[in-house]
Order: C-alpha cells, then structure tokens, then sequence
C-alpha cells in the first residue's frame, strides 16, 4: 500500500457507491463511535500502519477498496 | 541457530566476568526458543488447566481466540430488574438489579478448579453494561462479538438509552468537543462514552468480617436512623439526612443478602455434581470441601487460606465483573492472605497445607484470573493489545510499622507465577531496601524468566505520596501514617490505599489518558488535526508561521493541553456526578466501613484523593521540542516553515533534514541540553498544568505516564513529528522511557536522565530490555540487585524490564504456533507475543536491549 497519494486513493466521499469503506478489508471500526471507522490501509515508509478516521464508512470509499476482512495481526 | 548464550566475558576491577548461564543445562537450548522451556506448573492439575485455559485476548479491537462473545443474561436481567422497579429510590433498584442477576444468572462449574465462581453463563461469554455507555454497547452489538438473540439484545440497548450514563451525562457539553474527545488520539474518551473504569475493593472487611456481619452492621445503622428521626424534637435540618442513609443501608443488605444467596447456590452446584455425576472419589472430596467453603464464605469469616482465596475471588466477580464493570486486580495481596497463610500453613489450625499447595493455589487463581473477560468497549481492546483486561496486583514493600511486608506468602505468589507462566494477572513489586533477600531473589526469577513483572515501584515514594493526598481529604480523615503503607497499584503504575475503607471506588477519581504527541502536532497546526481526522481537534493558538520564539512553541502547547485537561478531567467529574446518583454500587458500599459507618455510596464518598490522569506519547513531544529549540532557535539551521513542509510531506524528499532531526539530542541519554528541556517540560507543563486542577476530591490530579497499547494506536493516528519519526510510526512505550532505539548511551545513562524529573509527578513507567546472557548468569542476581538499590537512591519511581532476546521475537513471528509461552512486557502490562499485532510487535523488537559495560558496573557499584 505505498502507492502515492492522490484523491482516489484516499477517503473520499461517493454517495451511493457499491464499494463502502464499510465492507473493505482495510477498514477497522471507530474506537469510540461504532458508527465511523478507522483506514488501515497507509503504511509510513518503514512499513507500520499510518491511519486515517472515517467519518463515515458507508458513502466513504477509494480506489484500494478490497472486501473482506483482515486478521487482528494486521491492524494496530 | 545460535546456542542459548554466547560465551560472553567483560573485564570488571580486576576480574574476568564470564556471563555464561547460572544453569548449565540452558547451553543446550537454541536462543529462540528459550521462553518455551521456561514454565514448570507445580502439579499436574495446573498444567492440564493451563493447557485447557479460556483465553480471552483482545488486539486491534478482536478477540484473538475463536468462539469468545457477550453473553445476554446480565443484561437481561439488570433490565427486567429495572423495569419492575420503577418509583422506587436509585439505589434500591441498583441493589434490586444486582440480586436479580444474582438470583437467576446461569452458574459455571469447569473440571479440575479448585476456586469456583464465573460472572456470564458460559466460560468463553463475558457480560455487558448497557446502564453505562450506549456506544460501548452498540459496537457489541455491531460486531462478531454480539450477544444472542441478537434481537432481544438490541432491544435492551435501546431501552436504556435514556437511561445510560452516556445518556445523563452528554447534555453538559458541546457535542464539537465531545467529538473530538471520541478521536482517541489527543484525548481519551470520557468515561461516560467508554464506560472504562476501576476499583480497590476493600477485600479485608469480606475476609475479616463476613457479610453475614456487614448485614447485622447495616440493621443496626437503620434502627439508630430510625431512633434519631422519631426523637423529639424533631431537627429538619438533619433529620431529612437519614432518608438516603436509610435507603443505602437497605440496598447493602439486599446486596450483600444477593452474593450470599449466589455463593451458596454455587456450592450446591458443586454437591450435585459431587454426589450425582462425579465419579473420581478425589475429586468428589474436592468438591464437597468447595460446597462447604461456598456455603461458610462470604457470608462468614474466612478462617483459613482455601477460605480466602475463594471469597477473595467472589468479591472480585462482583466488584469487578457483576455489580459494575471495573478493570484491576488491585489488592495488597501478600498482606491480606498472610493471615490465612499463617493459619493453614503453620499454624495449620484450618485448611491444614504446605507452602506448596499453597503454590498450587496461586497458579489456580492466575488461571482464573486469565479466563476472566472483560465487556469493555473497542478503544479498550485496541490500546492492550493482547490482554483480556489490566489485571495487576501489588506485593512486597513494608507494613504500617516501617518493616519488611515480605512474607512466605509473597514468595509463593511469585514461585506460582514463575512457574504457571501467565500474562496475567500482571505484579507490582514495592521494592525497599528493607526486602529480605530471599524475596528479592524471587523477584528476579521472574524478571530474568521474561514474564516482565514484577514491575518495581519504589516504596518510598508510594508512601509519601498518599501521605500527601492525605492532606487535602475533604473528610479530614484521609490515609494515616500507618494506613500510607497499605497502597497498591489500582491500575498498571498508581497506587491508592487498600484496606478497609478510603480505597479508590471508580476511576473517575483517577486514570484516563491525554497525548502529547497529538497535542504538539495539533499545537504546530493552529489546532487543526491534518493526518487522521481532518478536523479542528482543539482551539485556534495560531498557525505555525505565529510562532516566532522557542517560547511561542511552548506556549501553544500549553493551551492545546490545558483545553484536553479540563475537557478529560471535567468529563470524569460529571461522570461522577451521575455515577452518584444512578449507578450506585450497594455492594462495594456494604463491604466499605466508610460507607457503612457514614451510610453513603460508594462513589459519592471520598476520604483519600487519588486523582491522576495519564499523559501517554510524552517523549515524542519532548525529543520534538528539544529537535524545534536546536536546529530552529539556536543553529538556525532550519525553519518552522522548513519544517513544516517536511512533515507535511512526511520528510519524503527531506531526507537530510529528517536525519539532522533524528540526530538531535535525545532523552535517556544523560544528555544535559536534552535532559533541561524535557524536565522542565514534565515539571513545568505535564505535572505543573496539571496540578492546578482540583477533582472531586479535593486533592491536585498529577500526571502518571503509563502508555498500556496507547502508544500504538496514537502512534498510528498522529502524523510525522519534529524528532524524526514517520507519521504512524508508534509513540514512545513508557510514561519516562526513552523512545525506542534512541537510549544509546547505557543502562545508567537511562537512569540518571530519569532521575532529573521529580516535582509534580504522580508515576512513571520506566521500560528497560536488559541482556539476556547477563541476566541469565550467575552474576545476573547481583548486577540486577545493584541496579535496583541504585535505582532507589536516585528516588525513581517505577522500572520494569523485558529480558528476551531479539532472536527469539524474531523466531515467533515467523512461526507463531511454536511460541505460545513467549510473553513479553508491552507497557503496564504483560502479553503472550503471538498475541500481539505485528505492528505492535516491531516496537518490542525495536527496544533498545541494554548491556551491561565496565563503567555501568562502577556506576552500581555492583560487587562481584
Ligand atoms: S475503501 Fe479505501 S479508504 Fe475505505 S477503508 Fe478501504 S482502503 Fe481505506
């Protein structure tokens, strides 16, 4: 997930998108709201987890949507 | 594969130190897998528990074991109770609440344990809390976790919301605030919306007086009450008091009538089984001494120490699991079994036994303790990754005279520890120079097998500091100078008294977390958070082209981390306000003498403050601030605008810049630019800020940095900082430790930077990884001991260690299934590595591993 930034790869609203942050494997619930999440999906360049908040995850999206869910090893 | 230990030698005044292992058989075992060769239960019977144990492990906001969830019967039992309870007072229908629950909950028996009791209707269920936090509840309900039917569940969540903590405390503030508070990456969440919490329950009345007896006290308080209102004549201004004395001392006795009632229907459990399906003679005895017990305790005084570690359990079920959810295994321990050790063990008047069975014992309770889980919201499952809960309990120190406290029970809480090999619960050891040896060399049995605790508070500084708080007791009656040296840890690093009353009841009169990290970039951001949540995170103190002075710097911090002060400590004290008057705890109340003398809840009543909040991510600020003032304000090599840019690009393109940045001085390292900025920082700005606030209680809140998980997933939410760290990257591991890799300078180098900081502190977690070919020689006692008697000059408050080789973290990650006994120390808390993200495993990795040099030596002064 080193790819370069740009707004399609980032959290980025689209209203009724069949691809929600909600359902991606790189999106883990907010701590607090269980109603917004957390991205995984940004590493820093030595290779960790830089998060970003999701304000909301069903009509948040980008382009490294993948569905599914991953493992407790590769969240924080 | 290297072999265990290196042949590994230092020339030391005059001698040639040979660092191969004290136990020559550990030669042969390969370097990473050494942890795996470690455990030795002392029977049978524990290692078949340890091996069927019921985990309950969370990390990154999942369970780690499979088929781990809520369970429903609590929760549907705390609303039938309040729903059928309408007009009557509060705290009635706590004590209602509790009883019913109690009265109807399915019991659990599992084979071989020897300590019964369990607070959900299955071993692999916990119970949830829907009367605290809404949120809490509906990530639950949200999740792989939730309780089922899923709709009667549902159904529940939304019956309280009206009714919740959340729900009476929101009203009191701006809902842009509170949602800045919900990010967890400057603020912690208030424990309104957390529904986080902690206790000292005051075990020593249920052991020393039975509740048998705290209902006869009760009874008797009423019938004065009653006296004294029918009087003539008649006093309204004080008569009208003992209305809710009345209505507290009624829900006390239902309570305590409740937990009675419930032990006693665990030991019937236990003869049913004995005389209808057990079919091993021995195990039948058993079970009919466990009946036996179940029926004589709680209800009466323990007389023996079989007697004390189940009622000890119970009332941890109820203070910790039923009544209320509270994190914490607080407790004195070694000093409220001593008397029933004494009893059984030489005394041998009841439970007649030997110091080994003992031994047994303690394994059996750590196991009980590591099935126990915990309902507690995703915030709290992220931040200890790879704990069920923060169970830690305190040993050691000295008793109300100024003596030793350590004892044969002591050492048989540590030998079970060493031998069972559990993370938790987690032990704080008070160390003073009074410890007879023969304890201290228990104490670094466990230390140098890699359980990394016991964690070492000084014992001085505990005592001072409840004498202190004494002082400001709003009932004029807190700690005496004898009661000073009762304290425990109530969580990971803060002691607050044990005993039988002035004990900490809910946490919001201590804990709950802040970030400097966060609150520094924020502070160079004119408030503004630009790398997790995109939004305004605290008020406007201006953009970074305003800050023309080293001190501007400062002082943007200062009003960004006053703002997360007063939101975190107000939010805990109308927490408080409501906990007093809808989620009273009748129990706790009962087992009080306090409480029970004055007729008060136990959260409305406070004899000793205790407040503190915990500033995590500290260092990172700190090494930041000394980068600013070098190369910004005195080299003039940069500026604030350079400097932004960088960050802002997370230092891709800025390389030079970035290593001239890492390469600033750095804490831990006795440097004296570094070390006079960050000390003034801690004094001046973490504890001095903070100490202007006065709680609930009365008392100052001061600062006790512990970072638990925290300073991963704030690490993973704050972006790119001044010392050279990437944006994500963890934060600093400890409350003073140095950040990771950067102490270069030795093992005393650490402590003398740590010892400079000393006014306005409450705690501070020292995280050291020490050599594990030392530690794991015949010189290893002696080097250690040094260590710690130095430790304890320079008036450091806490240490702790990791001994554990890189080779064998390294080998765990590449096939985690051979590594299930590797435990490491994370922050204020120990867990199984493989249990741990790979994220949060790095930092482990990444831990400076301190040798011991010549000049260290002569520093401890160690005599070899
Ligand atoms: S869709 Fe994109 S922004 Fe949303 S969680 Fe997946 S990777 Fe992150």
């Amino acid at each position: 997930m080193d790819a370069k930034k740009n707004v399609q790869n980032q959290p980025h609203v689209e209203e009724g998108t069949s691809k929600p942050c909600r359902t991606c494997k790189w999106q883990t619930p907010d701590p607090i709201d269980p109603l917004r999440g957390q991205c995984t999906a940004n590493r820093h360049p030595l290779g960790g987890v830089w998060k970003r908040w999701l304000r909301n995850v069903e009509s948040l999206t980008c382009s490294r949507h993948e569905e599914g869910k991953l493992s407790f090893r590769e969240h924080v | 594969m290297n072999q265990m230990l290196s042949a590994k030698v230092l020339e030391y005044r005059g001698k040639t130190l040979d660092f191969s292992p004290e136990n020559p058989a550990e030669a042969k075992i390969p370097a990473d897998e050494l942890h795996e060769h470690l455990q030795k239960p002392s029977t049978a019977r524990t290692k078949r528990l340890k091996e069927r144990c019921r985990w309950k492990h969370a990390s990154a906001g999942e369970f780690v074991e499979k088929g781990v969830r809520a369970g429903i019967e609590r929760m549907r039992y705390i609303t039938e109770a309040h729903k059928a309870s309408i007009g009557q007072p509060e705290v009635i229908r706590r004590a209602l609440g509790l009883a019913n629950v109690l009265n109807k909950s399915t019991l659990v028996l599992q084979p071989d344990e020897c300590i019964v009791g369990y607070h959900a209707e299955d071993p692999n269920q916990f119970p949830l809390y829907p009367e605290l936090s809404s949120m809490g509840v509906q990530d639950f309900l949200m999740s792989d976790y939730a309780p089922q039917p899923a709709e009667e569940a549902a159904e529940i969540h939304k019956y309280w919301m009206p009714y919740s903590l959340q729900a009476k405390c929101q009203p009191y503030f701006d809902p842009t605030d509170l949602r800045r508070m919900y990010q967890f990456s400057s603020m912690e969440a208030p424990p309104f919306v957390s529904g986080y919490n902690s206790i000292v329950p005051p075990y020593e009345t249920v052991l020393q007086d039975g509740l048998l007896a705290r209902i006869k006290l009760a009874e008797s308080h009423i019938a004065d009450a009653q006296k004294a209102m029918s009087a003539f004549p008649w006093d309204g201004t004080k008569g009208l008091d003992y209305i809710e004395k009345i209505d507290n001392w009624k829900a006390m006795i239902i309570a305590c009538k409740a937990v009675i009632s419930w032990a006693r229907r665990q030991g019937r459990l236990c003869k049913i089984v004995a005389e209808h399906f057990e079919t091993n003679p021995k195990r039948q005895a058993e079970l009919l001494e466990i009946a036996d017990i179940c029926h004589r305790v709680p209800a009466e005084p323990c007389k023996g120490l079989k007697d004390a570690f189940q009622a000890k359990f119970f009332t941890f079920l109820i203070c910790h699991a039923i009544e209320r959810y509270a994190s914490g295994y607080a407790q004195k321990e070694d000093s409220l079994l001593w008397p029933y050790y004494k009893a059984s063990v030489i005394d041998k008047s009841f439970q007649p036994m030997d110091h080994m069975e003992v031994v047994e014992l303690v394994e059996m309770e750590r196991l009980k303790v590591s099935e126990h889980g915990a309902g507690k919201s995703r915030g709290y499952r992220e931040i200890f990754p790879g704990a069920n809960d923060l169970f830690i309990l305190t040993v050691g120190g000295t008793n109300a005279d100024g003596s030793d406290a350590c004892t044969d029970m002591t050492d048989a809480i540590l030998e079970g520890a060493k031998r069972i090999r559990t993370p938790e619960p987690s032990i704080v050891f008070r160390y003073s120079k009074k410890n007879r040896e023969k304890t201290l060399h228990w104490v670094f049995e466990c230390i140098r097998d890699g359980l990394g605790y016991p964690s070492i508070k000084n014992d001085d500084i505990g005592t001072n500091q409840m004498l202190e708080y004494s002082q400001y007791s709003i009932t004029g009656n807190g700690a005496t100078n004898e009661e000073a040296h009762s304290w425990a840890c109530v969580l990971c690093m803060s002691p607050g008294v044990t005993g039988r009353r002035k004990t900490q009841k809910t946490r919001s009169e201590g804990g709950g977390a802040l970030f400097p990290a966060k609150i520094l970039e924020v502070a160079l951001n004119d408030g503004y958070d630009w790398s997790y949540a995109d939004m305004q995170l605290g008020p406007n103190t201006g953009g970074i082209e305003t800050l023309k002075t080293f001190d501007d710097v400062l002082e943007a911090f200062r009003k960004q981390y006053r703002y997360a002060l007063q939101m975190c400590l107000s939010t805990k004290d109308v927490s408080r306000y409501f906990e007093i008057r809808c989620m009273q705890m009748p129990f706790v109340s009962a087992i009080d003498d306090g409480c029970m003398e004055l007729g008060m809840d136990a959260n409305a009543l406070s004899e000793q403050p205790n407040g503190w909040q915990n500033p995590v991510t500290t260092i990172v600020a700190a090494n930041s601030l000394v980068a600013i003032k070098k190369l910004v304000f005195d080299d003039k090599k940069y500026t604030l605008e350079q400097l932004n840019d960088a960050l802002m690009a997370n230092w891709e393109g800025f390389d030079e810049m970035r290593a001239d940045f890492r390469k600033a001085p750095k804490w831990g390292n006795d440097d004296p630019y570094a070390d006079e900025i960050i000390t003034s920082f801690y004094e001046d700005i973490i504890g001095g800020e903070m100490r202007k606030i006065t709680n609930y209680s009365g008392g100052p809140v001061l600062p006790v940095g512990q970072a638990v998980g925290a300073y991963m997933e704030v690490g993973s939410r704050t972006g790119p900082t001044p010392d050279g760290r990437f944006g994500g990257e963890a934060a600093d591991d400890g409350g003073i430790s140095p950040y990771m890799g950067t102490d270069k300078k030795g093992p005393t180098a650490v402590l003398r930077s740590v010892a400079k900081v000393q006014k306005n502190q409450k705690a501070n977690l020292l995280n050291q990884r020490l050599s594990v070919p030392i530690m794991r020689s015949k010189h290893g006692f002696d080097i250690w001991h040094s260590y710690m008697n130095t430790w304890f000059d320079l008036n450091i408050d806490h240490v702790q260690f990791n001994v554990v080789s890189t080779e064998e973290l390294r080998a765990a990650q590449r096939e985690p299934e051979k590594h299930h006994d590797l435990i490491v120390r994370v922050s204020g808390y120990s867990a199984r590595f493989v249990d741990i993200p790979t994220y949060g495993q790095n930092t482990i990795i990444a831990r400076q591993e301190q040798d011991f040099g010549a000049e260290d030596l002569e520093f401890l002064d160690v005599d070899i």
